[in-house]
C-alpha cells in the first residue's frame, strides 16, 4: 500500500467510461475523468446529477455497471474500499458515536496495527492541524457541528492517504462557518498536497475552492475545466444556466441576416453571430445594464444586497436578473430598456456553445 | 386564569398523576408483597383468617425449599442451564442474522419478516403434540438439547425481529466509513456497529432469558425427571390433598430472584434501548 506523500507522484485518478444503472434507471452514462496528482478537483452539479455516485464509485462503496477506475495507473475497479488507500469525509461525518474523538481519529491506524506510539503521534498531529487537539477526550455527541466536521477531517488526514474524497463536507455548517471552513480546507489541502475530490452542489463553493471543476448534468460530465474558464466559456446552455450567482440569463433568440432578434428587438452586435438559425442568448447578470435603448423591459423587483443590487426585470414575460454595484435610479414597475456588454450564444437544439 | 390558579392546577395534575402511579404500583406490588410475606409464615399462619399481617417470621420454608427433601436447587440449576444456553445460542445466531437482514438486499425479506411475526402469533398449545412426537422420535425428550432446541424455535425469530430494528437505526455510512478506514466487514461489525446496538442486545437478552426462565408449558410436557426447571418443580407443592402455600411462596421468591437481579443490572440498558430513536441520531447531528 502506498504511503502517500509528496505531490506530483501519487494520487492520479482516471475514470474510464463509468456507467451506473439502478434497474432501468441509468444514473451515470459513461463518465470519463482525469484528475492530476495534488489537484483539488470538484464534482459540481444539481442533486441527482450523478456527482455523489461518481465519488462513491471512486471510493469503492458503489458497484458499477461498466467502466474502469484507475488509481495511479493501476486498475482498482474490483478492489475493496479499504484496499484503495483513499479516505473519505461523509456529508453526515459518520463519526463513531461510541468512541472519543481520539479513538475516532486513531481508528484507521489501529485497523492496520500501527504501533501505539506512532499512532499517538499521528493522531495528535492530525488533531492539531484542524485545531481540535483540546477536544480529544470528548465524544462526537459533545461537539458542535463545526468540531464534528473537523474530527471527520482529522480521521481522513491521519492516514496520509493518496486521495481524499469529500462529500459535501460543508453543507451541514451554518453560512458563516461554511465560508471560513472553505478557506481553511483549501489551505489544508495545499499544505498536505494530497489529491482531493470534492462533491458539492454549491457552484460558488466549487468555483472558489477547486483547481478544476467537472460539471455534472443528468448523469453526464457536461464540462471540465478551471473555474474561470467554465465561467468565461460555458460549454452549453445548461452549464451556463447553472454557473454564476445569480446564474446566466438565457433568452430564446434567432440569428437572421447578421442580426440577433430577441424579444422583438433586432440587435446588431460587434461579434460574429454564426449561421442563421434558432439560438439561445446568454447574458451574465453583471453584463446587463439599463440603457436608453435596447430590449424593452419592466422593473419587477429590486433586491438590495448592500454592496450590490440585483434588479429583476420582466423581459417578454421572462424574469431576468441584472446585477450592478451602483443602485440604479429606477423603481418597481418602471418601463426601461436593457443592453449588454457581452454575451454567449448557444444552439437552441443541442445547447452547444457557438464559437466567436 | 391567574398565575396562582395556574400553579394550583399544575399541582393538582401532579397530585393526580402521583395517585394513579401509586395505585398502579400497588396493584402490581400487592401479590409480590403478599407472596413475600407468605414465604416467611408457617403453614398455619398462612391459613389464618382473617390474614395476619403481624406474625412471627420463620426461615423454615426457605430451608426446606433449598436444602429439604424437595429442594429446588437442582431445578434452579436446570432453569439456569435451559434459559442461559437458549439465550446464548439465540443471541449467537440472531445478531448476525438480524444484521444481514437489516443490511443486505435479500429476496424474500418482507416474507421472512411476516414469518417471524406469525411464529409469535401461533398458540404454543397447538405445537405441543408435534414437538412431543418429534422429540420422542429422536430421543430428545427430557434432555437439555431437546428443550433448548424447542425454545430456540420461538426465541430466535423474536430476537431477530427485535434486533433488525436496532441495526436499521444505524446509518449505513457507519459501515462505509469503517470500510474505508480499512476495517473490513467483520471488524466494522465488531468495532463500529455492535457497540452501537449494545442497548438492543441487552433488551433482547432480557426478553429471551425471561421467556425461557418463565416458560412452563413446554417444560412440563417435554421435560421430565432430568430436565425439570423451577417453574415445573414448584408444582410439587400443590397436590390433591393440600397446597403448601408458604413453601410455594418461598420457591417463587427464589425463582424470581435471578430475574429481578438481571433486570436491575440491565436497567440502564433497557431504558436506553426502549427510548432509542427518541432523540434522533443519539448525539449525531
Amino acid at each position: 500500500m502506498s504511503a502517500g506523500g509528496a505531490p506530483g507522484d501519487v494520487g492520479r485518478v482516471s475514470l474510464r467510461g463509468i456507467v451506473k444503472r439502478h434497474g432501468t434507471v441509468t444514473a451515470l452514462h459513461g463518465v470519463d475523468l482525469d484528475i492530476e496528482p495534488g489537484e483539488f478537483f470538484a464534482l459540481l452539479g444539481p442533486s441527482g446529477s450523478g456527482k455523489t455516485t461518481t465519488l462513491r464509485i471512486l471510493a469503492g462503496l458503489e458497484p458499477l455497471s461498466s467502466g474502469r477506475v484507475l488509481l495511479d495507473g493501476s486498475d482498482v475497479t474490483d478492489r475493496e474500499p479499504g484496499e484503495r488507500d483513499v479516505a473519505m469525509v461523509f456529508q453526515s461525518y459518520a463519526l463513531y458515536p461510541h468512541m472519543t474523538v481520539y479513538d475516532n481519529i486513531a481508528f484507521p491506524l489501529r485497523m492496520v496495527a500501527t504501533p501505539a506510539a506512532d499512532a499517538d503521534r499521528a493522531v495528535r498531529e492530525a488533531a492539531a492541524l484542524v485545531h481540535i487537539d483540546h477536544l480529544l477526550a470528548r465524544r462526537p455527541g459533545q461537539l458542535s457541528g463545526g468540531q464534528q466536521q473537523r474530527c471527520a477531517l482529522a480521521r481522513a488526514i491521519v492516514r496520509k492517504p493518496r486521495l481524499f474524497l469529500l462529500d459535501e463536507p460543508l453543507s451541514n455548517l451554518d453560512a458563516k462557518l461554511r465560508l471560513e471552513t472553505r478557506v481553511e480546507l483549501r489551505k489544508l489541502q495545499r499544505a498536505l498536497g494530497v489529491t482531493t475530490v470534492y462533491v458539492t452542489h454549491d457552484q460558488e463553493e466549487a468555483m472558489t475552492i477547486a483547481d478544476r471543476v467537472a460539471v455534472f448534468m443528468e448523469g453526464r460530465v457536461a464540462q471540465v475545466g478551471r473555474p474561470q474558464d467554465i465561467f468565461a466559456k460555458p460549454a452549453s446552455a445548461v452549464v451556463a444556466g447553472f454557473i454564476g450567482s445569480p446564474p446566466m440569463n438565457l433568452f430564446p433568440a434567432e440569428v437572421r441576416a447578421g442580426a440577433l432578434r430577441v424579444v422583438g428587438a433586432d440587435l446588431r452586435l460587434n461579434r460574429p453571430l454564426g449561421a442563421d438559425g434558432l439560438v439561445t442568448l446568454g447574458v451574465r447578470p453583471a453584463a446587463l445594464r439599463i440603457a436608453p435603448t435596447g430590449i424593452p423591459a419592466r422593473v419587477y423587483l429590486i433586491e438590495d444586497l448592500g454592496d450590490t443590487t440585483i434588479v429583476d426585470l420582466d423581459v417578454g414575460g421572462q424574469i431576468v436578473k441584472l446585477r450592478t454595484d451602483q443602485r440604479p435610479d429606477v423603481r418597481e414597475g418602471d418601463n426601461v430598456h436593457v443592453a449588454f456588454a457581452e454575451c454567449h450564444l448557444f444552439e437552441r437544439d443541442s445547447g452547444a456553445r457557438r464559437g466567436e | 386564569m391567574s398565575a396562582s390558579n395556574l400553579v394550583s392546577a399544575r399541582r393538582l395534575r401532579t397530585a393526580l398523576l402521583v395517585a394513579v402511579a401509586a395505585l398502579l404500583l400497588a396493584v402490581w406490588a400487592f401479590p409480590v408483597i403478599w407472596a413475600l410475606l407468605t414465604s416467611f409464615k408457617t403453614e398455619r399462619d398462612v391459613l389464618a383468617y382473617p390474614p395476619t399481617v403481624i406474625f412471627e417470621p420463620t426461615l423454615s420454608n426457605y430451608r426446606d425449599v433449598m436444602f429439604g427433601s424437595a429442594s429446588l436447587l437442582p431445578n434452579l440449576l436446570s432453569s439456569t442451564i435451559v434459559a442461559g444456553v437458549s439465550t446464548l445460542l439465540t443471541l449467537l445466531f440472531a445478531v448476525p442474522a438480524a444484521y444481514a437482514l437489516a443490511r443486505l438486499d435479500l429476496p424474500g425479506k418482507r416474507a421472512s419478516g411476516f414469518y417471524v411475526l406469525a411464529t409469535q402469533m401461533l398458540p404454543p398449545v397447538g405445537l405441543i403434540i408435534p414437538y412431543y412426537l418429534m422429540l420422542q422420535k429422536i430421543g430428545g425428550l427430557d434432555t437439555y438439547g431437546g428443550l433448548i432446541a424447542i425454545y430456540l424455535t420461538f426465541s430466535l425469530p423474536f430476537a431477530i425481529w427485535l434486533m433488525v430494528s436496532y441495526f436499521e437505526d444505524i446509518p449505513r455510512e457507519m459501515e462505509e466509513a469503517a470500510l474505508l478506514d480499512r476495517a473490513g466487514r467483520l471488524r466494522a461489525l465488531w468495532y463500529v456497529i455492535l457497540p452501537q446496538v449494545r442497548g438492543g442486545i441487552a433488551v433482547t437478552t432480557i426478553f429471551v432469558f425471561l421467556n425461557a426462565w418463565n416458560e412452563f408449558l413446554f417444560a412440563v410436557v417435554l421435560g421430565g425427571n432430568r430436565v425439570r426447571p423451577v417453574t415445573v418443580a414448584m408444582f410439587n407443592f400443590i397436590s390433591v390433598e393440600q397446597t403448601l402455600w408458604a413453601k410455594l411462596a418461598a420457591g417463587a421468591m427464589l425463582a424470581m430472584a435471578p430475574v429481578i437481579l438481571l433486570g436491575l443490572l440491565a436497567q440502564r440498558h433497557i431504558v436506553k434501548g426502549l427510548t432509542v430513536g427518541a432523540v434522533k441520531g443519539g448525539g449525531r447531528t
